[in-house]
């Protein structure tokens, strides 16, 4: 096992060799970094500052390579250095080293927004997970439970409609309502304390369940309804075992292993928060931080970000393995 | 999900919907009830270093726990005026033979600092002359990076000169005397001007001058110190996240993207309640305040909204003491005859105006082949713009369509001058023609004259905006492509020339003088160094304002001023938008002192009503109980109807 | 561009849908879904509304003249939907004046807006109609980049696998391990904003998700019988990828082809939303939902902007996506 989960992460150096690569090209390449100190700068900043500022944060280096590359040679090479002295490798390994930097815009620490918004992001996101998780094997199974019926094509109908309104129509409808017309929550505003946190944070969990629950109950359905048509089902049907035990007992067992496998990717990611929610709701998470961002055009911290979520990603698909291989132990063989 | 939705409804009405913290106390030590106001604010300060910040948001918060030498008066705004507050009286001039000048100031004495952990034992010192040169010499170090450093390294002695050598040497050395600045004892100093500059008392109104302790700068470090309970490691802020000041009140929690919460200073005599300059109609009302020490409100609470929205839903159920009437916010408010509607004036609500002390502007670039070399192009892009209906679709007919550059409230503002090139459509295509472009047609080419606006665009409403100024150039013939920047990239364009038409940005006033806004247009400005974006380059002008800029406000400056509005005027090298101006609306209990739009809130003469406020509050947040019981039957429909069809199904 | 050059372009785009639509149909297997699909009452309806949709756009993607599409002329000159003139502001569904700013001034054109007006006074119901336009630029633009990058890869990949298929992995997982949204909002804050950007953001997130189907089919078919004596024959690799694979993979492109246009306005209304949409001067329903945000909370209520936006959205995408499961029941009876 342990070896197994060793092999996995090593397939992992190789994409994250990608991200960074990729996450280069459109930061310091297509964008760059003169243009970046300009946005930090701001209007008062003369040319000699925006130098100074290339030179404090080390992107005055020659982009690739210290020295020749090919025939061209970088005009900003220094002859002293080493050859790898050099934007692109003092950028991985910036990277590599979680060394994030510091905001084009706010001047902040990337690392200490990273987290602070931490704790306010997985408030909010934690919660709508895991409600929406139950709710939603609850209501697919039920829909399995009455397959194919009026009752069912109805519900599927639900799902697609629920999905294929856009996240922000929930929000502005959900506070227009249950925060302006009858005014049951707080309309914005968080805080970190006790019960007053579970206040400002009903009606954002409470929309953000409903507004994935259509995609959630629909996928889980199709799961639930493969693990139906497989032979130990209708063994056990044949053998006399009641319709609502089958479901409920072998079918919710088998298909909650697929389920899991299925949603333990998700995870990690929930520590990015929600985009959408956290600004509109003025939760001070990771969402609303690169919501800021974006608006500001705070291109280090989007950097960061992309990275991030990158990292997190892979981290969700290494679980999905691990968890592939606890179910199955044939994979942990192979 | 209706199950969680009706539970979560029935919790709720226990829990209330109010998102202000509980307030630090009840009561003061006297038992009379702890007041507080809460306030709302669009964005995070990007700095507390009283001499580093420069944005709204910084100022806002600073000007709360920072003192200012001098401080403009909370209620002479027609023209503005500036009044002592760290100094006994207003700074003395003399001119000197050489034509340098002295500026003699005076330091109210026992004045403290606020209590804080850097001072030893906790207790704040008393505020020397010392503190002010230290902040004096701040400014000049490079790795501060004072924004008022370019302006005024030309008229203090030995500021530039102080920069340059830290810059050389690497590094700022504190114990070397200012030039400028000379200690004659420990209560008096002197300025030393170069030349003449009048505006150095405004300077001295802003933060940048004002006191800071060596000693905090050196305790908040950002890094880990045994400070915590039996010496554990505790990091403390830098210095620019934790300001101490001479200040009425000291921030107690700052929480990025959500909300700051200030205290007030119990140790702050600095300045009381002014006792004269009442605006005429409220008076009665301020009178009862006169002389009272300040700040009158213990408590001061404000939210960062990011997000606009909530604002005038938290306003309307009681939870923000006034607000700010934006577009989205005004319908709900404000009648169509510029009244509040009927439901707020039962409330009591309040519906003032304020007007800021700014102007918004198109840039036309000077050096562009196109429109720089074509004065009457640009006099017809300047008639094409339809000032009065912008102001009433984005403004609410609020703000003052500009007629020139400098808003009013500042000396030579004429409220009766007109622009000659103002809206008017007809004139604009005659003009058109003239330029060479008969119906926005190049008469040499034959094509349709197309030009380039950039534009700041990041929310919808902005964008809303440019496209009103798209369509209203279009009128006349001409195709206008908007290529839309955040503003990062339109400052960089600013910067750089590279643009024709700019829309979207504006000039609010460092201090309320002529020379801070028609600096805009001297030759000398030019970006990157300057702000002179359109480039105008008019020797005239630039003869004039020399002569204007160091005058005193006097008849024969008047007339100078006239001057150079009058060039700016038929040179058109800028097309004015509007001075900002808003209404903002007031809770009954929260009526407000001063309105001063130079100050960024003034504070610490704001009053509330708390008993006021907690029996409106409760009233006007009563929800209806039905909802929940709707749902639960809902709930229980559902559910029901699963059971019975299944029954149904399985029979 | 010139107006003929765009009008050509939308024709012959619609042309070679339709001929490859027609191509498609030759094939015995779309012939049968087509059968069971004509009996799919809501896939049906779905396919009309989709296709209502396809016109309007189309009308408005025909220039007339630089700033007149054949939509402007349909809506101003026989249908007699004006926009009002700049001055005016809101107004509420067939209202005489405008919704109270300074002083409600009456309307140049009363009552003739059945959907009122935006906040400058344009028409809110043709301003709907048109964000299908920009809808079917996008999803069409997208579209043409990723669909052939997809098959190409897919195929490929599925084919020849080997180093082929490495490469191709390499690629797609390394972007798919960049959260769409973030991928989107790096590519399109560093490119700048616009149409092409845009489709070119979603054209790299979307074709993922094709070629991992079109590989996984591809990796499936060419174990069967009919390909391996293809190959046993001497056949080019050229002629069984176009002859014996090709044809037989066309109905998940078609599936993914409709999925892929339901996200496509999804994803434009969510970036729109964020700040790095569609620029200014196109009419799109995530500017207009965008614009929206703070009218929810007006009062009197402005409600017909996010309404009508909203709904227009909704109805293409769900009938997008309903139109896509019919598509799916048809080819493949037995789910």
């Amino acid at each position: 096992m342990f070896s197994y989960i060793i092999r996995r992460l090593l397939y992992a150096i190789p994409i994250l060799f990608g991200v960074m690569l990729i996450t280069f090209l459109l930061f310091f390449i297509v964008q760059p970094p003169e243009f970046r100190a300009r946005a930090i700068l701001g209007e008062k900043a003369r040319p000699k500052q925006v130098q100074d500022w290339l030179h404090d944060h080390g992107y005055d280096k020659p982009t690739y390579i210290n020295g020749r590359l090919g025939v061209a040679i970088d005009k900003r090479a220094t002859p002293g250095k080493p050859f790898y002295d050099s934007l692109f490798v003092n950028q991985m390994k910036r990277l590599a080293t979680f060394d994030f930097g510091l905001s084009d815009k706010t001047g902040l620490p990337i690392a200490q927004t990273f987290l602070d918004g931490v704790g306010p992001s997985l408030c909010l996101t934690l919660p709508a997970f895991v409600v929406g998780f139950f709710m939603a094997v609850a209501l697919s199974l039920y829909q399995v439970f009455v397959r194919y019926s009026a009752l069912d094509r109805f519900g599927i109908f639900l799902c697609v409609a629920c999905m294929s309104l856009p996240p922000m129509i929930y929000m502005f409808v959900g506070q227009s309502f249950l925060a302006l017309q009858l005014p049951y929550f707080p309309a914005y505003g968080f805080d970190l304390h006790g019960w007053s946190t579970v206040k400002f944070l009903l009606l954002p969990v409470s929309l953000m369940v409903i507004m994935n629950l259509g995609y959630d109950v629909r996928l889980y359905r199709t799961i639930f309804l493969e693990e139906i048509t497989q032979d130990y089902v209708r063994t056990a049907l044949a053998k006399g075992v009641p319709q609502s035990r089958l479901l409920f007992v072998h079918v919710l067992k088998n298909g909650m292993i697929s389920l899991i496998t299925l949603v333990v990717a998700h995870l990690p990611l929930l520590i990015m928060g929600s985009l959408l929610m956290e600004n509109f709701f003025g939760i001070p998470g990771l969402g609303n931080a690169l919501f800021h961002a974006i608006q500001l055009g705070d291109a280090a911290m989007v950097n960061a970000f992309v990275y991030l979520g990158a990292i997190l990603y892979i981290v969700g698909l290494i679980l999905t393995d691990i968890c592939y291989a606890f179910a199955d132990p044939r994979i942990r063989l192979s | 999900m209706l199950a969680l939705a009706a539970l979560s409804a029935l919790f709720i009405a226990g829990c209330g919907n109010d998102p202000n913290l509980e307030p630090l106390h009840k009561t003061r030590a006297d038992g009379s009830p702890w007041e507080v106001r809460y306030a709302a604010m669009p964005d995070d300060p990007r700095s507390l270093d009283p001499q580093f910040a420069y944005d709204q948001m910084s100022h806002r918060l600073l000007e709360m726990v920072m003192d200012t030498l001098l401080e403009y008066h909370p209620f002479k705004t027609d023209p503005y005026e500036v009044m002592p507050a760290l100094l006994e009286a207003m700074p003395q001039r003399s001119k000197n033979a050489d034509g340098t000048e002295t500026y003699t100031c005076k330091l109210k004495r026992g004045i403290p600092f606020q209590d804080d952990p850097c001072f030893p034992g906790g207790k704040g010192r008393e505020c020397t002359v010392r503190d002010i040169e230290y902040a004096w010499k701040r400014m000049a170090d490079p790795k501060v990076e004072c924004p008022a450093l370019s302006a005024l390294q030309d008229y203090i002695a030995g500021l530039g000169e102080a920069y340059d050598a830290a810059k050389k040497a690497g590094k700022f050395d504190y114990s070397k005397p200012l030039e400028g600045f000379e200690i004659v004892d420990d209560q008096t100093f002197r300025i030393h001007l170069l030349k003449a500059y009048p505006q150095i008392v405004y300077w001295m109104a802003m933060q940048f001058t004002s006191p800071v302790p060596p000693e905090a700068v050196a305790y908040y470090d950002g890094h880990e110190h045994p400070d915590g309970p039996h010496g554990k490691m505790v990091q403390r802020p830098e210095f620019k996240w934790h300001p101490v000041g001479t200040g009425a009140y000291h921030m107690v929690e700052y929480k990025p993207a959500s909300r700051v919460r200030m205290v007030r200073n119990p140790n702050y005599h600095t300045v009381v309640f002014p006792s004269d300059g009442y605006p005429p109609e409220r008076a009665d009302f301020l009178r009862q305040f006169a002389g009272m020490p300040v700040p009158l409100v213990d408590e001061v609470q404000i939210t960062i909204f990011r997000e606009t929205t909530p604002i005038p839903i938290l306003f309307k159920q009681g939870y923000l003491d006034g607000m700010g009437v934006g577009k989205d916010a005004y319908d709900r408010t404000v009648t169509t005859t510029h009244e509040l509607t009927p439901e707020f004036k039962a409330r009591g609500v309040r519906l003032e105006k304020d007007l800021d002390v700014s102007t918004f502007f198109i840039s036309l670039n000077m050096q562009d082949p196109v429109l720089g070399t074509n004065k009457k192009l640009r006099q017809a892009l300047s008639c094409a713009y339809d000032g009065q209906s912008y102001v009433d679709i984005f403004w609410n007919g609020v703000a003052p369509v500009a007629q020139q550059l400098m808003p009013p409230g500042i000396f030579g503002y004429d409220k009766n001058y007109k622009n000659p090139y103002g809206y008017d459509l007809e004139k604009g295509k005659k003009l058109l023609a003239e330029a060479g472009y008969p119906n926005g047609i190049d008469s040499k080419t034959g094509r349709q004259l197309e030009l380039t606006m950039d534009s700041s665009a990041t929310g919808s409403e902005e964008r809303q905006m440019t496209e009103f100024v798209q369509k209203g150039f279009q009128q006349l013939g001409i195709r206008v492509n908007v290529v839309e920047d955040n503003f990062a990239q339109l400052l960089a364009k600013e910067d750089n020339g590279n643009f024709q038409i700019l829309d979207g940005t504006g000039w609010g006033a460092d201090y309320p003088d002529p020379e801070n806004f028609y600096m805009l247009f001297n030759s000398r400005n030019f970006p990157p160094e300057g702000k002179n974006a359109c480039r105008y380059k008019n020797p005239e002008f630039d003869k004039v304002f020399d002569q204007m800029a160091t005058m005193d406000n006097t008849p024969e400056r008047l007339e100078l001023v006239n001057k150079l509005r009058g060039m700016l005027a038929e040179d058109c090298p800028q097309i004015f938008n509007f001075h900002k101006a808003f209404y903002t609306v007031v809770q009954p209990w929260a009526r407000r002192t001063s309105t001063n739009m130079l100050l960024e809130g003034a504070m610490k003469y704001q009053q509330v009503d708390p008993v006021m406020r907690a029996r409106l509050q409760k009233e006007w947040n009563r929800t209806p109980a039905w909802p929940p019981y709707v749902l639960a039957f809902l709930v229980a429909g559902a559910v029901g109807y699963a059971v019975w069809f299944n029954r149904h199904r399985n029979v | 561009m010139p107006i003929w050059l765009q009008n050509t372009l939308v024709i012959a785009s619609f042309a070679l849908t339709a001929w490859l639509l027609r191509r498609g149909a030759r094939n015995e297997r779309w012939q049968r879904a087509w059968k069971i699909m004509k009996t799919d009452l809501p896939g049906m309806v779905a396919g009309v509304i989709i296709a209502a949709y396809l016109l309007v756009g189309g009308a408005d993607l025909l220039k007339l003249s630089p700033t007149r599409s054949v939509l402007d002329f349909l809506m101003v000159d026989v249908v007699r939907l004006h926009d009002e003139p700049t001055k005016a502001s809101y107004s509420a569904p067939f209202a005489d004046g405008t919704f109270s700013i300074t002083k409600p001034e009456p309307l140049k054109f009363p009552g003739r807006h059945i959907l009122g007006t935006t906040q400058i006074g344009k028409d809110t119901f043709v301003q709907a109609l048109k964000g299908s336009s920009t809808a079917l630029l996008l999803g069409g633009l997208t579209s043409a980049i990723y669909l052939p990058l997809g098959i190409l890869l897919g195929i490929g990949s599925g084919y020849f696998r080997r180093w082929v298929d490495d490469v191709v992995q390499y690629i797609y997982s390394t972007i798919m391990a960049i959260p769409t949204i973030l991928f989107l909002i790096a590519f399109i804050m560093v490119f700048g904003k616009g149409v092409g950007t845009m489709a070119w953001a979603l054209a790299l997130t979307t074709w993922i998700g094709l070629c991992r189907l079109l590989r996984g089919e591809t990796l499936r078919l060419t174990e069967r019988q009919y390909v391996l004596a293809a190959r046993a024959l001497g056949q080019s690799h050229w002629k069984i990828i176009s002859s014996h694979l090709l044809p037989n993979v066309m109905h998940l492109v078609l599936i993914s082809f409709v999925l892929g246009f339901s996200d496509v306005v999804l994803t434009e209304a969510i970036l729109s939303y964020l700040g790095v949409g569609t620029p200014i001067g196109t009419a799109s329903w995530g500017q207009m939902i965008d614009g929206a945000r703070g009218e929810l909370s007006r009062e009197p209520l402005v409600w017909w902007n996010l309404t009508a936006s909203g709904v227009a959205l909704f109805g293409l995408v769900l009938s997008l996506n309903i139109f896509a499961d019919a598509l799916r029941r048809g080819f493949d009876p037995k789910r």
